[in-house]
């Protein structure tokens, strides 16, 4: 470890951890705003619940708010926080930050000449959504998400589906009955302030793990499996853990390898990233426990890894 | 309940530790060290970023001496500890500016590969970037049309193992974690040493030179001198 080797992780570090904060704040001021707009989250409520349907209004939600992956986390805290049905809060974390005007843009600019890849990305991205939102309702929501955060949203969930000994307060009776008072200016201040300081420093441990990761593993290790159809899907998916930019910029990232390696692998690094990486895995443990986190992982590395295969029968 | 002592009010540290951040953004918009870690276009949004989080924090503050909820809020521990962790890496931020090895960096990362979109054939040789130059050659192999051409660029030494060092830039999409490197190679002249990481400006020709993988430009300079990194070293 040469201190050239240190220093340059050192600004890793900063690059990584200054580039994600703006959308971090963006995230938490969006978060706030909804807090504001409708307290106690009733509008959040009315999205479909349905298995299929949930997780897609939760996705198309991101064109409303576009925002990338660091910024999403916030905004989906307030809509489980808000008792938003599991399925569309999901869809929103895992699909919102591929589904939204801004990537889109970006992934045309990057590719105008794959027109295929603009309609696989979020195609794909709704695919991987919808399959974890399935997969995670498998968990009981006492063992999915972190204690705090529940014990928040069972105050804000009808009583209908909340028995009495989940919820810990909150008043008796089939409807909740609580006046809808707006926050006040303090209250709202507390809470971001304190999202944000919290988020900030999961996203720090994040930025940590990443720039440590990618200083010590050449990248062209990565790299080196090119056209193998499996294995180039396989070291795309793990090069997109580890590079953790954001979803807005990858598409210009994977511009200069997308000739070295199988279009499959293309789309699973686009995939793959927004869903999970290095610097998101702090920000997605404010939500889930670990289990959640686990099953979040191994379902979105499967679904991605299924789909490049698939697009690599199909293209090479 | 009386409020507690000034220094024990939750919302006033967090105010101030919402201060520190917005400083770390906003001090590195105005001393140059975002220029060694995102790319221009970037640079507003933090500085936007850095404003807001700082009105924020002065609203937290002010909130914290007036408001009387906020004046009563004691800190918990959990919350305290996430204060005094962020507290302590905003300064480790505000205290250690980064100093990246371009060389040590570009010696990890595959070079970037993408043609140029627009062909710098309308600017003079002259007037190419080190960027220009080897997308240019990307889109057109062939070494014997560019032979003789001058050239005038700038860029970073990097050490290349089994060759001469090379004449390099980092390109970048949005911040370092995506910086892939770009090179010429330069037939240097007998007793030059070049160091890694330093930065010359070249002036001189190309040439074509035979090696084992067949025919290849290189730079030949006439002249090399060295130079301060430039204010916006990841700008093409």
């Amino acid at each position: 470890m040469t201190p050239a080797r240190l220093a340059t992780a050192w600004a890793l570090f900063q690059g990584l951890l200054i580039e994600a904060l703006p959308f971090l704040l963006i995230g938490v001021l969006i978060s706030a705003a909804a807090r504001w707009w409708a307290p106690g989250g009733r509008w959040l409520r009315r999205l479909p619940s349905q298995p299929l349907l949930g997780p897609l209004s939760g996705a198309a939600l991101g064109f409303a708010l576009p925002a990338c992956e660091c910024g999403n986390v916030p905004v989906a805290r307030q809509m489980l926080v808000g008792g938003a049905p599991l399925g569309s809060a999901l869809g929103f974390l895992f699909a919102a930050p591929v589904l939204n005007p801004i990537v889109l843009a970006s992934t045309w600019a990057a590719f105008p000449d794959q027109p295929w890849l603009l309609l696989a990305r979020p195609l794909g991205a709704v695919v991987v959504a919808v399959g974890l939102a399935l997969l995670l309702r498998l968990i009981p929501e006492a063992e999915l998400l972190q204690p705090d955060l529940l014990a928040e949203r069972r105050l804000h969930q009808p009583l209908e589906e909340v028995n009495l000994l989940e919820r810990r307060g909150g008043v008796l009776g089939t409807q909740d009955r609580r006046p809808l008072t707006r926050p006040s200016l303090a209250e709202l201040m507390r809470h971001g302030g304190r999202e944000f300081l919290e988020l900030a420093l999961l996203l720090v441990l994040g930025c940590v793990l990443a720039s440590l990761v990618q200083s010590f593993v050449p990248r062209s290790w990565l790299l080196a499996v090119g056209g193998a159809p499996t294995l180039s899907i396989l070291a795309l998916m793990l090069l997109a853990l580890v590079v953790s930019v954001c979803s807005s910029v990858d598409a210009f990232l994977a511009l200069s390898f997308a000739a070295q390696v199988t279009p499959g692998a293309l789309l699973a690094f686009l995939l793959l990233g927004p869903v999970i990486d290095l610097k998101l895995v702090g920000l997605l443990n404010l939500l889930f426990r670990p289990r959640g986190l686990l099953l979040t992982t191994a379902g979105a590395g499967l679904l991605v890894l299924l789909i490049g295969q698939w697009i690599n029968l199909w293209r090479l | 309940m009386p409020p507690p002592p000034l220094l024990q009010r939750a919302a006033l540290q967090r105010g101030a530790a919402l201060a520190l951040w917005s400083l770390v953004l906003l001090r590195s918009s105005v001393d140059g060290r975002l220029d060694l870690l995102l790319r221009a276009i970037y640079h507003p949004l933090v500085a936007l970023a850095g404003v807001l989080l700082f009105g924020l924090a002065l609203l937290q503050l002010g909130l914290a001496l007036r408001d009387a909820t906020a004046a009563r809020e004691r800190a918990q521990r959990r919350q305290t500890l996430t204060l005094l962790v962020t507290t302590a890496i905003a300064l480790a931020l505000l205290g250690l500016p980064p100093a990246p090895s371009f060389a040590d960096l570009a010696g990890q990362r595959p070079r970037d590969d993408t043609a140029a979109s627009e062909l710098s054939f309308v600017l003079p040789p002259a007037q190419r970037s080190l960027t220009d130059w080897v997308r240019l050659l990307r889109s057109q192999p062939d070494p014997l049309l560019f032979e003789g051409d001058p050239v005038r660029i700038s860029g970073f030494v990097l050490p290349v193992t089994g060759e001469a060092p090379q004449l390099a830039r980092l390109l970048v999409r949005c911040c370092l974690a995506d910086a892939a490197p770009v090179g010429l190679p330069v037939r240097w002249p007998a007793g030059a040493t070049p160091q890694a990481d330093q930065w010359l400006q070249l002036d001189g020709v190309m040439a074509v030179e035979t090696g084992s993988g067949g025919r290849r430009l290189v730079v030949r300079p006439r002249s090399i001198r060295p130079i301060p990194r430039p204010a916006r070293p990841l700008e093409p």
